[in-house]
């Protein structure tokens, strides 16, 4: 853990940083149940690349929660990064066509059954 | 890791823009996120409403709206972070009608399976 005190002074105090990282989480969660509908398929029509796929998801998941723990820690300090880096949110995007990936040949996969 | 050209380009933005931005891109891949888990859902247990075949027609119409909209979210978030660092107009999107479109002819087209079914 961090000892050091985030400072905000002529910010706005908290409730922006705040936001996006929560923002973050939120998008982190939304992740996690797309990774556990695809790992449940891949169980149910017992599926092993399907099963990786979904556990692959949930480690993007917390990825991305961790990235939003980052990026308060990155807001929280004055003359901190504002900016994200781009590779995280083009890392999002690929997880979105990922998980699509996924959902495709869940549906795919049970329908030819 | 090295940044994207643009991002030296024209001034830094107000930095409560730059998060709303951020945040907007991410609504959005929470939205893609919504309707891909919608889709697959709808396959999973919709087994007893209308055709099998408009069925998993929809679930992976679903799915790739929600990869569409994945990478949109991306091309969108560039966009308006160059609009910004210039000084223009946010550019306009489509992406909000063809949504609600393709939410309102989904829910349309569910509500009549499960009428009929």
């Amino acid at each position: 853990m961090s000892s050091v005190v985030p400072s905000y002074e002529g910010r706005d105090p908290g409730l922006q940083p705040e936001r996006t990282a929560l923002s973050w989480s939120r998008t982190a969660l939304a992740i996690a149940v797309n990774a556990l509908l695809v790992l449940r398929s891949g169980f149910v029509s017992d599926q092993p690349l399907l099963a990786a796929l979904g556990v692959a998801l949930f480690a993007a998941a917390a990825a991305a929660a961790a990235y939003g723990v980052v990026r308060a820690r990155e807001l929280g300090h004055e003359g901190g990064v504002v900016m994200p880096s781009a590779w995280p949110l083009l890392a999002v995007a690929a997880v979105v066509l990922l998980a699509a990936v996924g959902g495709v040949a869940s549906i795919v996969v049970e329908a030819g059954r | 890791m090295a940044q994207p050209r643009w991002r030296s380009e024209g001034e830094d933005p107000d930095y409560r823009f730059t998060l709303a931005n951020e945040r907007t891109f991410l609504a959005w891949i929470r939205t893609a996120l919504a309707l891909l888990a919608g889709g697959v859902l709808l396959f999973e247990f919709a087994s007893t409403i209308g055709p099998r075949v408009l069925v998993v027609v929809l679930a992976v119409g679903l799915a790739v709206v929600a990869a569409a909209l994945g990478g949109l979210s991306y091309v969108r978030w560039r966009a308006n972070e160059i609009a910004m660092r210039h000084g223009r107009a946010l550019p306009y999107s489509i992406a909000v009608p063809v949504l609600a479109a393709v939410a309102l002819l989904g829910a349309a087209t569910i509500a009549v399976m499960i009428l009929l079914g």
